[in-house]
Order: C-alpha cells, then sequence, then structure tokens
C-alpha cells in the first residue's frame, strides 16, 4: 500500500530525513518510535502533503502512484488521513459544517452521493455514540478553545467519519489522560481491517497496550535503525532508547 | 491648490449659491455658509490622511433630477431585505419615491418627506435637522445638508415597539454620468420605542456617481435601535456615508454595516450621548477588491458617565485594494465610568493589498475602562493546510477560513436575509479571487 524509498527531507535547508525506507502493507498497523528530534512528525508531515517540507531524494508509492505528486487535498481524497499532533483553531468556521464539508469533499472523490444534512446528522451522531463521544463538540468551532483531550478527540471522530485507507496517527497519545486514550484506540481498533493500513506514531509504549502494532520500527537521526515485532515496543520502554544505540544514553 | 480642485470646489459652492434659503432651518443655512468657507479635503486633514481622494475630487459631480419611471416595483421585489408588507421607504438616486414606498398607516411610525416635515417651523424635523450633522465641519455632509430636501424623516412615537423591520434602500440608477446623490434620512426613536431599521445602498445600473449620504439619529431614552446596513453599489460608484448618531439615557444602538461596493467608499461614523447609562454597539466589515478602497472613520464621543460602547470591525483585502481603519473614542473629563472598545482585525490576501489602521484613546477621566487594538495578518497556512488535509480544496479552504474571519462581524446584524445577502456576496467575490489566483501560479 505504502513504499517510501529513500527518503530525504528538509525544511529551511535542515535536513530532517535521511534515506528513510518503509514498507506498509494493507490490514497492517506499524507503530513509530524514536526519541525527540528524530523525524517522526516530519514524515507524518510529508506523507499529508505539508509544503514547507523538502523532498531532496527518495519517492513515496500509495497504491501504486507518487504521493509526492498530489496535492493535500488529493491525498486525503485517496484515503490517507493524518491526526495532527497539533490540531488548528479556526475561529469562525462551525466544527459541524467543517466534517460535512470535508466527508463530502471526499465523498465526492471517491464518486459516491454527497450527504444532505440530516443524513450526515444521523451519521456523525452514530459515530459519537461509538466513540462515547459528547455532541457539543459539534456546535462549536472548530478546536477553538477545545482542550487538548477535546482536539485530539474531534481528529478521532474525523478519522472514523473520513474512513480512511491509510491513517497516520501523529503522537495522537501525547498529553491524553486514560479515559481519552481509550477513545483514540476504541476509534482506531473500529477502523483495524484487511484494506486498511495506519501508521501510529508515539513516544510511549502505553498507547500500544490498547492498539497492538504488527510492526513497531525505532526512527532515528532520520531514518529507521531498528524493526521488529510488538515485543520491541517493551522493551524500547524498559530499557530506554540508550539500549539501541549506547551513544544517546551518554547524550541524555 | 492648484487649478483643477479650486474649479472642484467653486462647483461645489455654486450648489449652494443657487438655492434660496428663506424659510429653512438654520443648520441649513448654516450648511450653505459653510459650504463657502470649508476647503477639500487634503491629505493633511487627520481624518482624509489614508483616504484616496482624486476618485472624488477628479469629477465634477452633477446634481441629478429625479428621472420618472427608471425604478419598477419589480426591482424592490427583487431587491427588498424585509417581507413584501414590512414598512419600506425607497430612494432613487437620493429622492424620496411614495410610490414605490410601503408607508404604514397604522400610526406605528410617521413617515414623512423632508420637504413636508420641514414645511412646519416649529415641528420635529426642522428643530432636529442637521443638530448633529452640523457640529462636524465636513464639506461633503454640508453640501448634503445645504441641499436636502428630498430625503426623509421618520419617527417612531414613545413607547411603541415596531413589529416588522423597517427598510430603507438606496437604489442608484441612471442613464446619465458623473452625477451626485445626496440621500438623507433623520430617524427619532422617541422615549422607550423599539425598532429595526434596515438600510441597503444597492445598484441597478453601473454609473459613475458620487452618492454622498448622511443618516442623522437620535434615540431618546431608552430607545433602542437595530441598524443592520449593507452597502453593494456598483464598482464605479463613489460611497460616502456618514452617520450622525445621538443617544439619549439608557438607549441602545446596535448598528452592523457590510461596505462590499464602489470602487471608492467612506463609512463614518459619529456618536455621542445625550444621557447617561446609554450602550452603542457599532460593527462594520469590508471587503476591499482589487482597485477598491474602503474606509471606516469612527468618531466616538463619551461626554456623559456610565455609557458604555463596543467598536468591532474587521476586513478582508485583495489585490491591489486600500483600506483605512481610523476609529477614535474620546472620553471626556466627565465621563467616568465609560466602559470602550475599540478593534480592528484585517486580513489581507494579496500582497499588494494595503492596510491603513489607526486605532486611538484619547481619555481625559481616569475611571473608565478602554481598550483598543488592532491585528493584520495574512492566511494562515496551518489553517489552510488542516483543511486541505480532510480533503477541502484549496478555493473552498480559503472561502472557508474567510467566511469564518467575517462571520463574527456578519452575525452581528441580527437579520438573517441581510446575512444570507452578505454572505452570498463574500462567496462569489472570493470564489472569483481564488480562480484568479489558481490561474496566475499556472
Amino acid at each position: 500500500m505504502l513504499h517510501i524509498n529513500n527518503l530525504h527531507v528538509s525544511i529551511n535547508g535542515k535536513a530532517i530525513l535521511n534515506g528513510l525506507n518503509l514498507d506498509i502493507k494493507p490490514g497492517e498497523v506499524h507503530a513509530l518510535m524514536g526519541p525527540n528530534g528524530s523525524g517522526k512528525s516530519t514524515l507524518s508531515k510529508v506523507l499529508a502533503g505539508r509544503e514547507e517540507y523538502i523532498v531532496t531524494a527518495g519517492s513515496i508509492t500509495y497504491q501504486g502512484q507518487d504521493l509526492l505528486a498530489l496535492a493535500p487535498e488529493e491525498r486525503a481524497h485517496q484515503g490517507i488521513f493524518m491526526a495532527f499532533q497539533y490540531p488548528v483553531e479556526i475561529p469562525g468556521v462551525n466544527n459541524t459544517y467543517f466534517l460535512h464539508q470535508s466527508l463530502n469533499a471526499i465523498r465526492k472523490a471517491r464518486g459516491e452521493p454527497e450527504l444532505n444534512s440530516l443524513a450526515f446528522m444521523r451519521l456523525v451522531r452514530d459515530k459519537l455514540k461509538a466513540l462515547d463521544m459528547d455532541e457539543s463538540l459539534l456546535k462549536r468551532y472548530v478546536n477553538t478553545g477545545f482542550s487538548g483531550g477535546e482536539m485530539k478527540r474531534n481528529e478521532i471522530l474525523q478519522m472514523t467519519l473520513l474512513e480512511p485507507r491509510f491513517a497516520i496517527l501523529d503522537e495522537t497519545d501525547s498529553g491524553l489522560d486514560i479515559d481519552a486514550l481509550k477513545i483514540v484506540a476504541k476509534g482506531v481498533n473500529t477502523l483495524r481491517n484487511p484494506e486498511r493500513a495506519m501508521l501510529v506514531i508515539t513516544h510511549y509504549q502505553r498507547l500500544l497496550d490498547y492498539i497492538q502494532p504488527d510492526v513497531v520500527h525505532v526512527l532515528s537521526g532520520g531514518k529507521i535503525v531498528m524493526s521488529g515485532d510488538k515485543s520491541l515496543a517493551l522493551e524500547l520502554e524498559a530499557k530506554g532508547y540508550g539500549w539501541i544505540h549506547p551513544e544517546w544514553e551518554e547524550a541524555a | 491648490m492648484n487649478a483643477a480642485l479650486d474649479n472642484i470646489l467653486s462647483h461645489y459652492r455654486r450648489f449652494a449659491a443657487s438655492a434660496d434659503y428663506a424659510g429653512l432651518p438654520d443648520s441649513q443655512q448654516t450648511a450653505a455658509a459653510a459650504l463657502h468657507r470649508l476647503p477639500l479635503p487634503t491629505r493633511r486633514d487627520e481624518s482624509w490622511r489614508y483616504t484616496p481622494l482624486p476618485a472624488v475630487l477628479e469629477h465634477p459631480f452633477q446634481p441629478i433630477a429625479l428621472e420618472d419611471d427608471l425604478l419598477t416595483p419589480d426591482d424592490v421585489e427583487q431587491l427588498r431585505l424585509t417581507p413584501a408588507d414590512s414598512p419600506r421607504v425607497v430612494m432613487l438616486n437620493g429622492f424620496f419615491i411614495p410610490e414605490l414606498s410601503t408607508i404604514p398607516d397604522d400610526g406605528s411610525v410617521e413617515i414623512l418627506p423632508l420637504n413636508a416635515a420641514l414645511r412646519d417651523l416649529s415641528s420635529d424635523a426642522f428643530t432636529r435637522i442637521g443638530q448633529l450633522s452640523g457640529t462636524r465641519q465636513h464639506l461633503f455632509t454640508a453640501l448634503n445638508t445645504a441641499s436636502l430636501g428630498e430625503g426623509v424623516y421618520v419617527r417612531v412615537s414613545a413607547g411603541t415597539v415596531l413589529a416588522k423591520p423597517l427598510e430603507v434602500l438606496h437604489v442608484s440608477i441612471s442613464f446619465e454620468s458623473e452625477f451626485i446623490a445626496q440621500p438623507r434620512l433623520l430617524v427619532v426613536l422617541e422615549a422607550g420605542a423599539q425598532a429595526t431599521l434596515v438600510e441597503q445602498y444597492a445598484h441597478l445600473s453601473d454609473t459613475l456617481c458620487l452618492n454622498n449620504g448622511v443618516v442623522e439619529v437620535f434615540l431618546e431614552a431608552g430607545a433602542q435601535l437595530s441598524h443592520p446596513r449593507l452597502q453593494h453599489e456598483s464598482l464605479r460608484t463613489r460611497h460616502l456615508s456618514s452617520l450622525y448618531l445621538r443617544q439619549a439615557a439608557e438607549s441602545h444602538y446596535q448598528g452592523t454595516t457590510l461596505a462590499f461596493g464602489g470602487a471608492w467608499s467612506r463609512t463614518e461614523f459619529h456618536v455621542d450621548f445625550s444621557g447617561t447609562g446609554a450602550h452603542c454597539d457599532l460593527n462594520g466589515f469590508y471587503l476591499a477588491g482589487d482597485k477598491q478602497s474602503h474606509g471606516m472613520h469612527v468618531d466616538v464621543i463619551h461626554n456623559l458617565p456610565n455609557c458604555t460602547s463596543r467598536e468591532r470591525f474587521k476586513g478582508i483585502l485583495y489585490g491591489n485594494s486600500t483600506a483605512v481603519f481610523d476609529g477614535n473614542i474620546l472620553v471626556q473629563a466627565d465621563a467616568q465610568k465609560t466602559d470602550a472598545r475599540l478593534s480592528n482585525d484585517n486580513l489581507l490576501l494579496s500582497r499588494d493589498a494595503e492596510i491603513n489602521t489607526k486605532p486611538r484613546l484619547e481619555i481625559y477621566a481616569d475611571d473608565v475602562q478602554c481598550s483598543h487594538g488592532t491585528t493584520v495578518g495574512q492566511l494562515d497556512p496551518e489553517m489552510l493546510f488542516y483543511l486541505r488535509a480532510r480533503g477541502i480544496p484549496h478555493e473552498q479552504a480559503v472561502t472557508m477560513i474567510c467566511m469564518g474571519f467575517a462571520g463574527a462581524i456578519i452575525a452581528t446584524c441580527e437579520f438573517e436575509t441581510l446575512e444570507q445577502c452578505a454572505n452570498a456576496l463574500l462567496v462569489k467575490r472570493l470564489s472569483k479571487l481564488v480562480g484568479l489566483s489558481h490561474q496566475n501560479i499556472d
């Protein structure tokens, strides 16, 4: 589904990713871990299409096509979804309106009929209920004045509504209490199926107690330095990143 | 002064010289005299410093006669923002057209042509006309006052609550060019009266004209006026409108001015108080596109204690447009316990757009709460990316962000049809703009 080959990325002339390789097949959930500044968020932003990040070498192929040639909205239309680490406040834009426009844009791109307000409200209420989330989120402006937890819940709501083929969770677990964490995990687990793939970026093993990854990768210095099954995450938790690379411990 | 400007000034002075002022209100005679004394505005005047003047001073705008049959009931039907049976005043190029207006005869509101109202020397209209507008030295206001007579006097009697909104529809339409229309409104809400006054400035022909309007509003004790206004004149029109408002004790004014049209437009707000405990809410939005200039000039004088005011203005600029926000709140020494908040926020969508914003507070009392602030920003790339990452196409994302930005002001008019009309205008203009910018990139 996703094939990243020798990816080099820089921003403002500073190289962040230095030859990253990653293969994700349909149905797989990959966890990406790594110390601060290793390039985890850069990877998620490049995948979603943030234009400030410059790809200096390498390629990303998604469902057989050149992902880097697509605009951010085209990637969304093709089923890519990134849950933002820092969702953006958009004052004056009603959350329901935003969700509705977003879903219809994607349905239109998929060749499905757009939903009218009534059908949309029915659908969004179902999704909220499934996630044990409160409807008050809908009446407010997009992320405006939301607490950290509310913002992340809003991201998960969007994910379950848009039903992406490939979802990236960019440190969605950071700063969440255990209840919110469970909502995030529930969102991810309900979406899991043999056609979908996910990349879960996280600092901590904690989220992986609820979302069982098929593969765990460790990103460091802009490339993947180790991959393994879910036991790798446990080992990292117990031993720290220094265990992979002794110099890090000294640096820390 | 150069010869061309000299000619323009004498051109306007001739307006007054040709009229006979015997038996007319003092304020009108004073205005006529002021016309002979006042100079043309120049960039050396603080309140005209950033206003591009050639647009109004390069043409000798001519007075126009009332042209019959230009405006039809169908046109009014198309343009109206209030229900069909709402009281409605239709003004054509500054002339009151009673045949097209809907004047209720149930005594709820008195609507009279100004020339009729001013015939009685002891009338309310005679006493009030020019009382507020005459206090400022303003050539164009003086020009309007000196040539009034075709305007309208509106009075809502004490304690009356107008059930239906009153609409004043100003329409510019003519086969002539370079004419000056001078609509004049005198609005009085007596003690405890409540009304909604919807004002609309529209055009049906694309002519180069100067619309020089003056609105004087008196709110007596406890009166409440909601005053949404939409200006969507032709992109060749020069639009100057000055609102003069005086509020008595415990009165409440809620105004929203939405400016979309005009090659050149300038809206002035002059407010003061004749009683304590009054509240004034002024909201404004301007959309300035290529070759357009908009100015919002706010001048609120807190001259009495315990009054509050809110002045919120926002603008979206694109192309090579220019805009001016010039807001001043003066709190005089006696005006203790004043609470006044002034803000102006601007969104610039292009490199060539220019905003000159100048919010000011001048405070001579010591027990007041006042604030002022201004922001100038571009479209936030983070917001744009967030929306696009959710599948919303670039153009629609830009429009959504702009609508969100403007929405907070547009919603203050609390008048659904006007809100819808303003939102539609905004979407139409923005979608054109984004389409163009895409072509440029390709």
